[in-house]
């Protein structure tokens, strides 16, 4: 696997980098730390496809991630019987023996369990939604629900791995991973694919495989970002190196590169030089776009009190806005703790609380911008979560075990219908009726959105031509504007 | 014939040598352009393609189609394929528009140049035999060049082709070259000089030789052995618990350093647990079979990750010996090459035949099964002292029955002390007659008593009153019945099942079922047959004994358990209505601890007995139970009636002695020694004790999974589209059948499989274990593409040089050192990288190999190379895994190791999956999910970070700059002088040093004027800093030092 960086030898603008400054009338001592942003990279050449498929309607995504898997009948799918059937048992008619986790597949009884939140209609599409979303409801036009998404996996980690990377087992690809190796970089001083995470997250572990390149190359890998001193690896000088010390190092270090490479033309060494001047300029763009005190209070208050505080969801949300206006390409917001196995009624009105004001916020925010057009919006987690009670039922709590057979996420933004509730489950919110979405055709509708065609999309590995949809997706028309 | 060269290179698709013969090659031009192009509609996966048409064997090629052909040798006009290929109609175009697939005229004439020659198919060339023999060209050009048969091949290829070989490097850059290929590790200065000073002509060899004779040498082959070994200090996959395998890899460094034939080092990894006598030597390195991640998230099907292991161990087995992708076999008959979904699962089946769980226990953190303890002399002194200490106790017991005296207490006993039934060793004892505020009276301790809940029901029973179980609600006795596994003890119990089910907890003890490996004892009813466990991790460290029938449903049966501390299955006795149950052994390999629970806390009602209820597991739903006595010893036969007919025993007890039968009075003979002998009490005290010391010995080791094999093999089955739960056809173990049959003489187990890829003649196993050293030593393969030497993996560039290195290894008797000493020798490695335009554009993927090929140093090289310059290096063996600083900035930071572990080398760097080593993914180490062969090699800004930031990088420059500066003599420049020449192994020329000359001064000058700068500066590390330097001095010595750390020749292996 090699790539066209690591030798220089083969570059597809047919260009190595000298000629090419040689060409826009620039030296390579020219180039040198000139400027921390380059407008002139607006082309990655690295990049797969030299032009996407067909014309996208999205450049970027925002994926917020809701790990632990959202009680789909508590937040957006409305399920009167529930309420009606409170503690009943779940029909053997409806389960049809599909299997449970070992959590809950010992349980004597799977009693159903009614949502405690009150639903409404919101907006001109009439949207119904919980009241633990007040905020959300606010954009709900803005919004397409599908609430017939499904996945094979039962449990967390096959089940983020095949929203992640569309397989249960570890090891392939990530989507943000397949769309910085597809469409390349839109900048030159941040990574093309960021992941911000909720800090201090509880619940179930969140790997760094999650957001990992798999079999592409290690470039492609997701960079967290973290809410502390070096939010990049190692980004910060060491005690004691200043930036302009700094600075004459790099460009005692261009000079040495710079006399072999007219010794030995070995292109090699014009990209060392290049990689160094990217780090350089990282660890001035990184800390710019991760300081938000240039914002103003209008749009903190947007986010909620919490975009005080790094870390929250409400500040990830912020800076999710603020890389998708520096060119990142795909930003990926963790949120942990979904996963209400147990006092389903207090855990989930608590996460709602942390998640619901800054998700509406950056629709908002991004529609006031015009970025809204050209930026996906996506919300949701890996699995949905059962009709049942599992454990304990009392009068008024209860928990929910996973459930893969239906779900609800949602999309916004750039070339999606919004206003509009996608798929229909059962009276039960348990088996779908109409227009399931696997997470593979998510997927493929993403992808179709961005102007990839995902069938086309691959990388040959171990003798295969991979890609994300291994070999399933379709694209889920009715959801596109 | 150069044009036809380049034109071939040119088309970008033509892959591995093109060959210039009057004739086509079937395998080197033809079959990749069709694998890549035409099989995934036309191959082998008949099945699942739309096409009648197959373009992977000549009888289907030729066939007739219904009146046409899709080839006609020798007649391209009239083949169909050709018109196809041409074809404007866009439903007739082949390949069609939408595959993405698309042939150049170049692969289309050459097509058709195929097939008027006859289109000639050949086997692949990798599935055809080793050749016995093969021939070493002698081209006469280039003269005086070649200095062994390698180059004799490479020339060749030369004159073929119209590429001369690059000049000779330096000797400082092949030495820099061969140490980092053969110890991942710098040379030394001293060993550059010595090198360069040595007019012998044998002074290549005599470095060769010294390197291989290294320690360091079998550190650098380990390390790539980790890669395809898929080595993980970490279990994986969502928890990813760390794990003991390092003594693995520490018997892997010791297999190289002793030069191991690869036959072997082979051989004992894939079943060196069923080689004759096999001890703990020849067990431990089967762990590489166990290296695959193990999941431990509570609530996955057991099933589904069991059946991924295997998969993951076939897969594994089949990327690093045969070179195959078998996991696309998994699913559908395979593409590409001749794997159908059936030969996989038969090559899979030789990987299952273990006691193995699919989720590791999440309450107990114990070592998933099987599993042997890594013991140590004193620990096996221990088990030899206990194992003579119950011998003698065994022994004392059976003299006892023929010493008169003991004889004589016994009749004494019988004749005038004989007791009314009492029952020594209760525990505990539970009526269910009545729930009082959710409790359940203990008549033999009131003070604790079991506690439940109101949705149990007390209802008439078989003595007074019953509990009916409502299957969720927790019932536990507190307190009772903690027992080790060297306790004897019984329970008798009353019960009526409701119905028949799969599963349902009687009782048991325990911190739950799959969960906690069901670690503890326990009684269930298993399709309504009683089943009694005493279990470490089920199901590989367990002792089960099953009722061969079912109880009645709806009627009150009694059961009696008794244990007599053993250890043993024939020690764990059934009783139903007081007599002797039919039974059969389910497990019988008990080896560690029942009560090891560690992540519950002590005071958990988990700990305790649990009724008709257990964590996560089924529960005993609407059955009910009465009467449950606990003892603290095992109960006598002439007991267990007791307890169930309420008088057998009390008859005994009180019948006269001359009307007693011998079995009356062996049956008493047993309740006298169970409950009154004074001798045997103190013997039998002494046996427990012996017993607990074993068991406690054992319970301090640690221990490793590894590979034992089941005594008969499990049953294998097609999985169809790979679930795991779609049983089809039956399959029995056996090889791919494209690939030499299976030896008639030798069992059809694992160890069958090694001596089968041993073979001589094997197609695959020594091509491809040549090729990978190829690749380390020349940095890419013969075949490039080391994980493929399928359809779909590049053709060979030199195929008769590789068939003449495997089979020179396989007469070798697979001699490593020896195959590496030859290519590390060869003129073919002594190439510079530097070569002409000209050449570079004839043959810019370097397929001849006319030049050797710059390198970035690996991820281990780049932080090796730090500290081995900077002489922080700690040159210790193996070990348990080490914590460099950059785990402190890890996906999960740990605090670094405060005393060496931060300057170890980087192969001991503890490896986690979910959170790896970030310095080394960031220089593309793998993340060891799967068995890698080949490495990527990308560069990224954020490797400049950390060469430039890091601390091992910043203390290392730091120390080398302050050795430099302060020895005699020492100045700016001399240290800038010998630092360059540590780093890249060149002296720099009088610019390079001025350049950086200047950039001290500009640093000194930073510093001086902000000396609480440099101060801070050289204080990142471990690693004391002097105070006999002034700080700004240091500090702008290692600015400069760490710039040239950052050189592109100091990160380059040229």
């Amino acid at each position: 696997m090699s790539s066209p960086l690591c030798t220089g030898f083969e570059n597809p603008l047919g260009l190595t980098r000298r000629s090419f400054l040689n060409k826009l009338g620039m030296g390579l001592g020219g180039l040198a730390l000139a400027d921390l942003v380059n407008p002139l990279h607006a082309l990655d050449p690295s990049a797969l496809l030299a032009s996407t498929h067909f014309a996208p309607k999205a450049k970027r995504i925002i994926f917020l991630y809701q790990s632990g898997g959202p009680s789909q009948m508590d937040l957006f799918d409305y399920k009167p019987r529930l309420n009606q059937e409170h503690g009943k048992e779940l029909p053997d008619s409806v389960r049809q023996g599909q299997r449970l986790t070992g959590m809950s597949t010992n349980q004597a009884s799977l009693p159903l369990a009614g949502s405690p939140f009150t639903f409404d209609r919101y907006g001109q599409s009439g949207a119904t939604l919980s009241s633990v979303l007040p905020y959300t409801s606010q954009v709900a036009d803005e919004i397409c629900f599908i609430k017939s998404m499904h996945t094979e996996a039962i449990n967390h980690g096959p089940g983020v791995t095949m929203m992640q990377t569309g397989s249960q087992i570890p090891g392939r690809p990530s989507f943000g991973s397949w769309m910085s190796y597809g469409l390349g970089s839109m900048n030159d001083n941040l990574p093309s694919y960021v992941v911000l995470k909720t800090k201090g997250g509880k619940g179930q572990p969140l790997t760094s495989r999650y957001w990992d390149a798999g079999f592409l190359p290690g470039k492609h890998n997701g960079v967290e970002f973290r809410a502390d001193k070096d939010a990049v690896l190692y980004l910060n000088n060491p005690q004691g190196i200043s930036r302009k010390s700094r600075h004459a190092a790099i460009e005692a270090l261009a000079e040495m590169q710079e006399k072999q490479l007219r010794e030995t033309s070995d292109p090699a060494l014009e990209n060392h030089i290049a990689q160094y001047e990217m780090a350089f300029r990282m660890q001035a763009s990184v800390p710019a776009v991760t300081d938000m005190s240039d914002e103003p209070e209008s749009v903190l208050q947007m986010y909620g009190d919490d975009v005080k505080t790094p870390g929250t969801c409400a500040a990830n949300c912020l800076m999710a806005r603020r890389l998708a206006e520096n060119g990142v390409r795909f930003i990926q917001v963790f949120h942990q703790d979904w996963d209400a196995h147990a006092n389903l009624p207090s855990s989930v009105a608590h996460q709602a609380k942390l998640t619901d004001q800054p998700s509406a916020a950056l629709i908002k925010d991004l529609k006031m911008r015009g970025m809204l057009d050209d930026t996906l919006i996506v919300w949701g987690g890996e699995f949905g979560r059962t009709n049942y009670c599992q454990g304990k039922m009392t009068a008024d709590n209860f928990g929910r075990d996973h459930h893969p057979r239906c779900f609800t996420m949602w999309v916004a933004g750039g070339g999606v219908r919004g206003g509009y509730s996608h798929g229909i489950t059962d009276d039960y919110c348990y088996n779908i009726v109409q227009d399931g979405v696997h997470v593979h055709d998510l997927h493929a509708t993403l992808m179709h959105l961005l102007g990839i065609n995902h069938e086309r999309l691959t990388f040959k590995y171990q003798g295969r031509h991979f890609r994300l949809t291994d070999v399933h997706g379709h694209v889920v028309q009715p959801i596109l504007a | 014939m150069l044009l036809l060269f380049r034109i071939l290179i040119a088309s970008t698709v033509i892959t591995g040598m093109t060959a210039l013969q009057a004739e086509v090659s079937f395998n080197r031009q033809i079959k990749p352009l069709i694998s890549d192009n035409c099989f995934k509609c036309h191959g082998p996966d008949a099945k699942n393609q739309d096409s009648e048409f197959r373009l992977d064997t000549a009888e289907h090629a030729y066939a007739d189609l219904g009146g046409y052909f899709g080839i006609v040798p020798g007649n391209p006009a009239k083949s169909e394929l050709v018109k196809r290929l041409h074809s404007k109609a866009e439903d007739e175009l082949m390949p069609p528009a939408d595959s993405n697939l698309a042939l150049s005229a170049t692969e289309k004439k050459l097509l058709e140049q195929w097939i008027k020659e006859g289109a000639k198919f050949e086997p692949h060339w990798s599935l055809q035999k080793l050749p016995a023999q093969v021939a070493v060209p002698t081209p006469a050009q280039p003269a005086h060049w070649a200095l062994s048969p390698i180059d004799q091949f490479i020339a060749a290829g030369f004159a073929e082709h119209g590429v001369g070989p690059a000049v000779e490097t330096s000797r400082e850059k092949w030495l820099r070259r061969v140490t980092f290929d053969l110890t991942g590790l710098p040379p030394s200065l001293a060993e550059i000089e010595a090198f360069k000073a040595d007019p012998s002509p044998t002074a290549h060899e005599t470095v060769v030789d010294r390197l291989l004779a290294s320690p360091a040498y079998a550190e650098r082959m380990t390390t790539e052995w980790l890669d395809v070994a898929r080595y993980s200090d970490s279990n994986g996959y969502q928890r990813d618990g760390e794990r003991l395998v390092w003594p693995w890899r520490d018997w892997v460094i010791s297999a190289f350093d002793q030069n191991m034939p690869y036959d072997e080092f082979v051989t004992l990894q894939v079943a060196g647990d069923l080689l004759p006598d096999a001890g703990p030597a020849e067990v431990l390195p089967t762990a590489f079979n166990r290296l695959h991640g193990h999941v431990m998230e509570g609530g996955i099907v057991l099933e589904e990750y069991r059946v991924e292991y295997v998969a993951d161990r076939t897969h594994t087995f089949g990327t690093a010996f045969l070179g195959l992708t078998l996991e696309c076999a998994r699913c559908h008959d395979h593409k590409y090459d001749p794997l159908p979904t059936k030969d996989y699962y038969s090559l899979t089946s030789f990987f299952a035949n273990i006691d193995e769980s699919g989720l590791i226990s999440f309450f107990t953190e114990k070592t998933p099964t099987p599993a042997m303890p890594l013991s140590t002399a004193e620990a096996d002194a221990k088990f030899a002292q206990a194992i003579s200490e119950q011998l003698r106790a065994i022994k004392k017991l059976e003299q006892l029955d023929h010493d008169p005296a003991h004889t004589e207490a016994f009749e004494t006993w019988l004749q005038f002390h004989r007791p009314t039934v009492t029952w020594p060793g209760l525990v505990g004892h539970l009526s269910f007659d009545a729930m009082v505020n959710e409790t359940l009276a203990n008549s033999v301790d009131p003070r604790t008593p079991a506690q439940t809940s109101t949705e149990n029901k007390i209802v008439p029973g078989k003595f007074g009153q019953a509990m009916e179980f409502e299957g969720d609600a927790l019932t536990h006795l507190p307190n009772v019945g903690h027992f080790q596994r060297e306790d004897p003890f019984s329970f008798s119990v009353w019960l009526k099942p409701h119905h028949i089910a799969p599963r349902e907890n009687i009782f048991s003890r325990g911190a739950g079922a799959d969960d906690a490996a069901s670690m503890g004892y326990e009684f269930l009813l298993i399709d309504g047959k009683p089943t009694a466990s005493l279990i470490h991790f089920w199901p590989g460290n367990a002792l089960r004994v099953q009722a061969l029938d079912p109880l009645p449903v709806g009627e009150w049966k009694h059961i009696v358990i008794t244990y007599d501390g053993s250890s043993k299955a024939a020690g764990l006795k059934l009783f139903l209505d007081g007599k002797p149950m039919a039974t059969h052994v389910v497990a019988d390999h008990l080896t560690s601890s029942i009560t090891d629970w560690m992540k519950i806390p002590a005071d958990s009602d988990r700990q305790h007995i649990v009724f008709g209820q257990r964590y996560r597991d089924r529960g005993f739903a609407r059955g009910q139970l009465d009467e449950f006595f606990a003892f603290n010893r095992e109960l006598t036969a002439a007991e267990a009636q007791q307890l169930f007919d309420g008088e057998h025993l009390a008859q005994l007890l009180a019948k006269d002695t001359a009307t007693l039968t011998p079995n009356d009075r062996s049956a008493l003979y047993d309740y006298f020694v169970a409950t009154t002998s004074n001798d045997i009490r103190e013997i039998k005290q002494e046996l427990h004790a012996a017993r607990a010391k074993w068991n406690r010995t054992m319970d301090a080791l640690p221990t490793i999974s590894i590979m034992r094999e089941l005594p008969e093999p499990k049953p294998a089955y097609v999985l169809e589209r790979g679930a795991y739960d779609a049983h089809g056809e039956s399959v029995t173990a056996n090889t791919p059948s494209a690939l030499p049959p299976f030896p008639s003489d030798q069992p059809r187990n694992r160890l069958g499989l090694a001596r089968w890829l041993f073979q001589p003649d094997h197609p695959l196993t020594a091509r491809v274990a040549v090729n990978r050293y190829w690749q380390l030593m020349f940095g890419k393969g013969i075949v490039r593409t080391p994980e493929d030497f399928g359809s779909q993996g590049r053709p060979p560039t030199h195929p008769e040089l590789l068939d003449w290195l495997a089979r020179d290894f396989v007469s070798s008797g697979w001699d490593v050192k020896r195959l590496l000493r030859q290519m590390a020798l060869s003129a073919t490695y002594r190439q510079s990288t530097v070569i002409s335009a000209e050449t570079r554009e004839k043959d810019p993927e370097n397929l001849t190999f006319c030049r050797s090929q710059p390198r970035r140093l690996q991820a281990e090289m780049i932080r090796d190379n730090a500290l081995a310059v900077s002489d922080l290096l700690i040159e210790k063996i193996g070990g348990p895994p080490t914590f460099p600083y950059e785990l402190a900035v890890g996906f999960e930071p740990v605090d670094p190791d405060p005393g060496d572990g931060v300057y170890r080398r980087s192969l001991y760097t503890r490896t986690k999956r979910n959170s790896p080593a970030p310095v080394m993914v960031a220089f593309d180490a793998p993340k060891r999910d799967v068995c890698t062969v080949q490495r990527a090699e990308v560069a990224s800004p954020l490797q400049p970070l950390i060469t430039l930031n890091g601390p091992q990088f910043v203390e290392a420059s730091r120390v080398l700059a302050h050795e430099l500066l302060t020895r005699v003599g020492g100045t700016p420049s001399t240290m800038i002088e010998e630092a360059f020449y540590r780093l890249t192994s060149r002296q720099p020329d009088a610019d390079e040093t001025a350049l950086m000359k200047n950039l001290f001064d500009i640093q000194l000058a930073e510093f001086s004027e902000y000396p609480e700068e440099a101060a801070a500066l050289i204080a990142i590390g471990h690693a004391p800093a002097p105070d006999h330097l002034p700080a700004p001095q240091l500090a702008a010595g290692t600015v400069v030092v760490n710039a040239l750390m950052n050189l592109h020749e100091s990160l380059t292996h040229r």
